[in-house]
């Protein structure tokens, strides 16, 4: 096989940091290296964040509630997160990643796509160059990542998935650091995953496949497309055949804009009136608007998410026909909804969140519309002022230089109990 | 159904046929289509949406009188691309057949039968200057809405005064009023609402005509030029209070010429984006106009004024200000403001007729 023809096979790499959270705490109180760490909450609803291969050795996972976590792994050390700094880090981490690429597509803080079709000539290979990945991140960041390498983001990611480290009970067995699937082979490495291991799959789609004795991707592939259709719906069905058969044609998408920009908070104890729920919306709305400015853009869809105590999680939007980007505008958008939840059960996480963002909304309006959606971008408009003078003194003196008056006296800033607030 | 024309002139007439005809009603896939008729050396051409219909007669060379409903869209796009001067078109059973040359199309028809009856307004029609009206519902019909969401803004308010006519359109952000002194075409009292769309395509059809008339039905208006009929059912809407928008006095009012703003502020749209507001310095003899959009560059341009009132700067969407300037009459313009968050008014010097609003841009430095 010649160069031109290697370097025009499409080449993608999908990496994921090992334990990032965690090692970026490592990294900094090198101490910890070796002992189980778990980074979350760790209140009585706190949840894990993540968990260091030593924690996981006991069973401890991400997600896994924080007292599960102490009741299997109680000598690890608990650590609440620092969510700004491993923002931070995963910012020097991606400029790693885009001295190998410009096409680079985040997924989250700790994992990306990079499409390397076009630097395999400098590289070599999809392999070699995953090597050269994780060389660079080593070298630049002191952390380390695993590579998945495929012909499509769909496979690359199950393949990072073998690259990893794996605990077992006797220890951290080092995991292949790179893993292609290759060329010709996608087959023979997807068809006996276990069918959850597509994206699209989940807790309801499964059992509908466990309904139909699909178990494997094998046995997803072989299925007839039609009566897959059927069950599943068109776009599922199709979506699912597709990945079943190794077929993934969407492109890495380079700095896609954050699609969502939101805050939520566990709360220590169930809130029960809406007096209360207002005032943290009001704290969370603050935060979110702040971000929104910070990135230059307005949102035209405000959602409410809200957790009950019975964790019964229920999601409320409004869109608006101009983009907001003010504490004020959005709180005015998400009254209406918050109004019709019931509280009496207790809600124990309140969650606000800015999406279908774009450019803010400077043309003004000859009208004044009082009601409804107009009334939403008039007090955008009219809090622009003000909220500008805001950022200013927020950004010489600190973000809680200036607060919302219903969040005065509490310490705690929106985010920082992302997983659940400490008990101290 | 068989006939033998120019292809110029049939484009031209099948063309206006594609944008009126509906492309999106699948219930009705007839209204899809333009209806030809054939009688003798005369070809009539019909296309409706329901709410807007237009009807043109060409002369043509007549061979088999008949009628025939064809895609618009196909047939237009077809007889543009002819190779040859004369086309000929033929209906035979349940396909038309173009022909022009050795090239030929043969595309189905929709069945006649379901093509719907145009109703027009049944009034008596009225004569109005062709020259006149055309050149108002230029200045006015560019500030109506394409929001069906807003559809009290999509029209253009037609509106008795005394003595005149006034045309009103608004999409929010700018606002436009044409008056037509001695105007008549509307009774005593009588306000309606016309869609932009409509006129839009009345303003292509009067082109250069002179005259025209002007029927008003219950709920619809049909209009008349150059042996063409255009008839839309009027919006039922209630049109915005815009009178208490415009004030009777301006404290800053800039004068200049208005060719080199037009040419001004059509360059800077070369880097201003929807989003980036051209920016209007005035001050005692000079309007500085610049664009600075971040990462593309920016754009500074000067233009002689001479200011009534304060030094003020304004921003504003360009294409909204470029329409505006580009509507007025006249060598000279005002623009007339109050502060940068309040409607700027813009005037030809020496124009009573014509007035359009419109509404800043925040500015965020």
């Amino acid at each position: 096989m010649n160069d031109a023809v290697v370097a025009r096979r499409r080449t993608i790499l999908h990496v994921d940091m090992d334990m990032f959270f965690v090692a970026v705490e490592l990294r900094r109180n090198p101490d910890l290296v070796g002992k189980p760490v778990v980074v979350g909450g760790d209140g009585a609803r706190g949840v894990v964040a993540a968990a260091s291969y030593e924690a996981r050795r006991f069973g401890v996972f991400s997600a896994m509630p924080s007292v599960r976590a102490k009741r299997l792994c109680p000598h690890a050390v608990f650590l609440p997160g620092d969510h700004d700094l491993y923002s931070r880090v995963s910012d020097e981490v991606f400029e790693v990643f885009r001295t190998i690429t410009p096409l680079v597509e985040g997924l989250s803080l700790d994992e990306a796509f990079l499409d390397v079709t076009g630097a395999l000539r400098l590289f070599g290979d999809g392999v070699a160059t995953g090597h050269e990945v994780r060389r660079r991140v080593k070298q630049l960041t002191n952390l380390s990542c695993s590579v998945g390498v495929a012909s499509n983001k769909f496979l690359a990611k199950l393949a990072s998935v073998e690259a990893k480290p794996r605990a077992t009970r006797n220890g951290v067995e080092p995991g292949h650091e790179v893993f292609e699937v290759k060329p010709n082979h996608e087959l023979e490495f997807l068809h006996p995953l276990p069918v959850e291991s597509l994206w699209g799959v989940g807790p309801v789609t499964l059992e509908k496949l466990s309904a139909l004795s699909i178990k494997t991707v094998g046995d997803l592939a072989t299925f007839n497309a039609r009566v897959l259709v059927n069950v599943l719906g068109d776009a599922l069905g199709r979506h699912l055949h597709e990945l079943a058969h190794g077929r993934d044609d969407r492109e890495v998408e380079p700095d896609r804009e954050a699609k969502s920009i939101g805050h939520e908070e566990t709360f220590s104890e169930d809130i029960k009136d809406l007096d209360t729920a207002h005032d943290q919306v009001v704290r969370l709305a603050d935060a979110v608007a702040a971000r929104c400015r910070n990135s230059g853009v307005g949102a035209r869809t405000i959602s409410l998410k809200v957790k009950f105590a019975d964790f019964k999680l229920i999601t409320r939007s409004v869109s608006v026909e101009s983009p907001v980007s003010t504490a004020q505008a959005m709180v005015h958008l998400i009254e209406p909804l918050l109004a019709r939840i019931d509280f009496t059960a207790g809600v124990r996480l309140l969650g606000v969140s800015a999406r279908s963002l774009s450019e803010p909304e400077l043309q003004m309006s000859l009208f004044d519309d009082a009601t409804g959606e107009g009334a939403a971008n008039d007090l955008d408009a009219a809090w622009s002022t003000t909220t500008r003078a805001i950022d200013d003194i927020r950004e010489k003196f600190g973000d809680s230089a200036i607060k919302p008056v219903s969040s005065l006296g509490k310490k705690r800033q929106p985010g920082s109990s992302k997983w659940g607030p400490s008990d101290i | 159904m068989k006939f033998r024309v120019e292809r110029e002139l049939l484009t031209e007439a099948l063309s206006a046929a594609a944008r009126v005809a509906s492309n999106r009603n699948n219930a009705m896939p007839a209204l899809s289509g333009v209806h030809m008729s054939v009688k003798g050396d005369s070809l009539v051409l019909t296309c409706t949406d329901n709410d807007l219909s237009v009807r043109s007669t060409l002369s043509v060379g007549g061979a088999r009188d008949g009628v025939a409903v064809v895609s618009a869209k196909l047939i237009s796009d077809i007889v543009r691309s002819m190779p040859e001067e004369k086309v000929t078109v033929d209906a035979q059973g349940d396909d038309v057949m173009v022909s022009a040359g050795k090239s030929q199309f043969t595309v189905p028809t929709f069945a006649a039968t379901d093509f719907p009856n145009i109703l027009v307004a049944g009034t008596q029609p009225v004569a109005i200057s062709a020259k006149v009206f055309g050149e108002a519902l230029g200045q006015v019909v560019r500030a109506s809405s394409s929001d069906m969401q807003r559809l009290a803004l999509t029209g253009v308010l037609m509106v008795a005064e005394p003595n005149s006519v006034c045309l009103v359109a608004t999409d929010s952000y700018r606002l436009a009023v044409r008056e037509l002194p001695g105007a008549t075409m509307l009774g005593h009292g009588a306000e309606i609402v016309v869609p932009g769309r409509a006129l839009s395509e009345l303003e292509r059809m009067i082109g250069a005509a002179e005259t025209m008339t002007m029927a008003l039905g219950e709920n619809r208006a049909t209009f008349e030029v150059g042996g063409a009929t255009l008839t839309t059912t009027l919006l039922n809407v209630e049109f915005p209070k815009y009178r208490q928008l415009i004030s009777a006095h301006y404290p800053n009012k800039v004068t200049t010429a208005r060719e080199p703003l037009l040419e001004a502020v059509r360059r800077s749209r070369i880097l201003a984006r929807e989003t980036t507001p051209v920016r209007l310095e005035m001050s005692s003899n000079l309007i500085r106009l610049s664009v600075i959009t971040q990462d593309i560059g920016q754009v500074v341009d000067e233009l002689d004024a001479k200011l009534d009132g304060s030094e003020i700067t304004v921003g504003f969407n360009s294409q909204y200000l470029m329409d505006g300037i580009d509507a007025v009459k006249g060598d000279e313009i005002t623009i007339e403001s109050t502060d940068p968050v309040k409607p700027a008014v813009l005037r030809g010097v020496g124009d009573k007729n014509y007035l359009y609003l419109v509404m800043p841009q925040r500015l965020t430095s």
